[in-house]
């Protein structure tokens, strides 16, 4: 109950960090860069899409989709098993991906993006979490 | 209030008001029981279908609050809804807890008001 607790909040804390993205983006305005002021550098390089699809939309849905397990696990809707095992999955997804987008930023595009990191590291925290979860 | 500390507390107060109504999903009944008995004589729904409705308002309220759309709508609703939720259940050793949300909620809403409401407000400049 506290590990979906906590990772119902990063879910919610990426959703409103993501949406920020987008807003920006829809409305060609630079997004406030609270640490280093590359982040635009990053968000509109080649690397910024997954194909067709802006990496702030992969990173929306994957969080939104966080949000409704997380919440679903906890309300108890069936089937559980199901739900636990796509919530896993996806963070180990999401924490590999972010990974690369992090390695990105340090060796290729060489600039670093607040927003991009801190995604990261809500990524990274809720893999954390799941993994002691699975111990504990 | 300063740009970054309005954000922390629309999105602090959205987890706030959706977990809270996945929390309220999870158990209606016993979230009902928090109402004084003369509160609960007035649904004209049964209790948890009344709770279940509290879920989705709090759930709402929370995800419109989180995307910063209709912030000021919502943080409105919220505080209303705090108020009736004091009223309903009494003074409780969770009273002052709610007390601060509620008070966050209207610095949310009072920050937030768009020019039309304010306008409305304050009636228009009269210019020498």
């Amino acid at each position: 109950m506290t590990a979906f607790a906590l990772l119902f909040t990063l879910s919610a804390i990426g959703i409103s960090e993501t949406v920020y993205l987008i807003r920006k983006r829809l409305a060609s305005e630079k997004p406030v860069c609270p640490i280093g002021d590359n982040c635009t550098l990053v968000l509109t390089s080649r690397y910024s899409k997954f194909f067709i699809i802006p990496n702030d939309v992969l990173g929306l849905l994957f969080y939104v989709m966080a949000s409704f397990v997380s919440g679903f696990l906890v309300i108890g809707v069936e089937p559980l098993a199901l739900w636990n095992s796509i919530f896993k999955l996806s963070v180990a997804v999401g924490a590999l991906l972010s990974l690369f987008f992090t390695y990105l930023q340090w060796r290729v595009i060489k600039a670093w993006c607040f927003w991009c990191v801190m995604s990261a590291c809500t990524i990274w925290l809720m893999g954390a979490i799941l993994l002691v979860s699975i111990i504990v | 209030m300063k740009k970054t500390s309005f954000h922390f507390l629309r999105v602090g107060l959205a987890i706030t008001f959706l977990w809270i109504g996945v929390l309220i999903f999870k158990n209606p009944e016993a979230w009902g029981g928090y109402l004084q008995p003369w509160a609960a004589g007035l649904l004209p729904v049964p209790l948890a279908q009344a709770m279940t409705g509290t879920a989705i308002l709090d759930i709402t309220i929370g995800a419109l609050l989180l995307i910063d759309v209709f912030t000021w709508l919502a943080s409105l609703v919220g505080a209303v809804h705090i108020i009736i939720v004091l009223t309903v259940s009494g003074i409780t050793d969770i009273t002052v807890r709610d007390i601060g949300l509620l008070v966050a909620a209207a610095a949310l809403m009072i920050d937030s008001l768009p020019e039309w409401v304010l306008h409305k407000i304050n009636g228009p400049k009269i210019s020498n």
